[in-house]
């Protein structure tokens, strides 16, 4: 075992990223065993030990505390995390099927073309803030958080708000594929409620709130 | 291959990382966050868990070892895994997998 108080201490505060709770139980031995592995006279972390562990600490931070009975927490965790994937897909096709929207916009309807560009500039700043909000959903629903669960529905309701001003309009703002991938956002939407709101899923988030 | 090391029994974080470089003939070599990570995930999943601990040069140390569950899996597993070995080397005509005890 490598004894240098300066390796321990900058192993230490490597360690320090770890979630409190997981460090409190764990760090003394993850110490133990990163001392066995350094060479003798070694001063510093290695580069690929130090990535290991900051790599490690970011996946327990952000990691569902789900157990294996939470399966329908777990899968619709899986599908909130599709969802953010699905936002960025819609939000790159959208974009790069604008110009041609504009182009037939200004020849068939140039008149409804000031309201097009106001949904457009929507949709630019709207969808980065839905793929960070898919993503924080997954978060707190995988900590078994009920508000995260409940917050589904309006996020649900203006999916559906919207998607279906869409098809009422004929579709006309957006692009056959731009259209393709919100309705599978909007069906993404509607198993990942039906998951966390099927009577398998209530145990979880009541037994995270006691916990709380 | 963290379970194929706590096969023959109870071991603490630096031995398996040792059999697993081991058992994989040097190809594998775990790094501590790496392995903790994936204990953590193991024991979470009820496929092992703590058999013992103890204070070795002011250090904590504890020991890992398979639950039956966790035995039960890594045999299915192995099973799998020499019953496809068996069907590739019988394709390719080199006789049935020994199997050496």
């Amino acid at each position: 075992m490598n004894d240098s108080p300066e390796l321990e201490k900058r192993y230490r505060r490597l360690l320090a990223l770890y979630p409190r709770s997981y460090r409190s139980q764990n760090e003394e031995e993850i110490l133990g065993v990163l001392l066995d592995t350094a060479r003798e006279g070694q001063r510093r972390p290695g580069v690929a030990a130090s990535a290991d562990l900051i790599r490690a600490a970011a996946w327990l931070g952000l990691r569902p505390e789900l157990p294996r009975s939470a399966h329908t927490v777990r899968g619709a965790i899986r599908l909130m995390c599709i969802g953010a994937v699905l936002e960025a897909a819609a939000l790159v096709t959208y974009l790069v099927t604008a110009s041609s929207v504009r182009s037939v916009m200004l020849r068939t309807d140039p008149a409804q073309w000031p309201a097009v560009l106001l949904h457009i500039r929507a949709v630019e700043i709207g969808g980065p803030l839905l793929m960070v909000l898919w993503l924080w959903l997954a978060w707190a629903n995988g900590r078994g958080k009920d508000a995260a669960r409940r917050a589904l529905i309006p996020l649900f309701g203006l999916t559906t708000l919207g998607f279906a001003f869409v098809l009422a309009t004929g579709g006309v703002s957006h692009s056959p594929a731009d259209l393709i991938v919100t309705g599978v956002v909007w069906l993404f939407q509607i198993m990942t409620l039906v998951l966390v709101f099927l009577p398998a899923s209530d145990p979880y988030y009541r037994r995270q709130a006691a916990r709380r | 291959m963290i379970m194929t090391a706590l096969a023959q029994g109870s071991q603490h974080g630096y031995r398996i990382m040792t059999e697993v470089e081991e058992i994989s003939g040097g190809r594998v070599t775990l790094r501590a966050g790496t392995l903790y990570t994936a204990l953590d995930r193991l024991r979470a999943d009820g496929l092992i868990d703590v058999d013992r601990q103890e204070i070795v040069d002011n250090r904590l140390r504890r020991y890992y070892r398979l639950t039956p569950e966790g035995t039960e899996r890594l045999a299915a597993e192995a099973a799998r895994l020499h019953a496809n070995a068996t069907a590739a080397l019988s394709r390719l005509n080199l006789g049935t997998l020994e199997v050496t005890t």
